[in-house]
């Protein structure tokens, strides 16, 4: 039900830097440097959250000589999304199944 | 909130008292929660020890393949709440929880259904005031 890719979105999204590093990266691609500046920590902290919204793949990376340029892939997060919403449909479903169940014991 | 919440609430023309045991009934529960009514789904055996403490077993095939919902009761206080710990699978089996809570009004209740996804995330996570799920649901459809 749960896969890890799941588990990796969601534990990047767990962490109020990098849900703002993507939203900056919503706006387009940017180098790790421009990333970093907004934020009141080392480049190399910057990095590692880096790091690990490239292993959720939430990021992508892309080097031109000896820049590199981080870009947003949003499929993980609507995957998330979408489990999240299947959840809660079957939930509903199970509840309107309960209702139906509570009525026709009345019977 | 320490990672995705569902929560459902419902209003129902029953005693409280009736909408809680259905959730302990292995008849009512084969005929709510899991079966061929509710989606493409054949029932292999529904056991539970309705007790704190106690597990559930709700097996179930799906396109041949087999899948045990699994969890420990953690409060029964008929008829105003119920939680419980639902996973699927034995590795997996304790990693998310459901707390059912009723309000009785007279010969009908409210439901509040609760579904704290995946415990798990709980270490990495910070504390937030919004919604585990409008994060993800605003990212997605910003991004």
């Amino acid at each position: 039900m749960l896969s890890a890719a799941l588990d990796d979105t969601m534990l990047a999204l767990s962490d109020s830097t990098r849900r703002a590093i993507l939203q900056r990266l919503a706006a387009g691609e940017a180098r790790v440097t421009e990333l970093a500046a907004p934020f009141a920590m080392a480049l190399n902290a910057v990095s590692k959250h880096i790091r690990v919204l490239e292993r959720a793949a939430l990021v992508k990376r892309r080097k031109a000589g000896r820049e590199h340029f981080l870009s947003l892939n949003p499929a993980p997060l609507n995957q998330a999304a979408d489990w999240i919403e299947h959840q809660r449909n079957l939930w509903n479903d199970r509840l309107d199944a309960l209702e139906r169940a509570l009525a026709e014991h009345d019977d | 909130m320490n990672g995705p919440i569902i929560r459902i609430s419902r209003r129902f023309d029953a005693p409280a008292e009736r909408v809680f045991d259905a959730w302990l009934d292995t008849d009512m529960i084969g005929r709510f929660l899991f079966g061929p009514h509710l989606r493409d789904e054949q029932i292999v055996s529904l056991t539970n020890e309705p007790r704190v403490g106690g597990r559930f077993s709700y097996k179930v095939t799906r396109q041949s393949a087999e899948i045990d919902h699994t969890g420990t009761y953690r409060e029964i206080d008929r008829p105003r709440r119920l939680v419980f710990t639902w996973g699927v699978d034995e590795e997996q089996g304790d990693a998310s929880v459901v707390t059912i809570e009723i309000t009785p009004h007279g010969d009908a209740c409210e439901l509040v259904l609760t579904h704290a996804m995946h415990s798990d995330w709980a270490e990495y996570a910070e504390r937030t005031q919004q919604g585990w799920t409008k994060i993800v649901g605003d990212l997605a459809k910003a991004l």
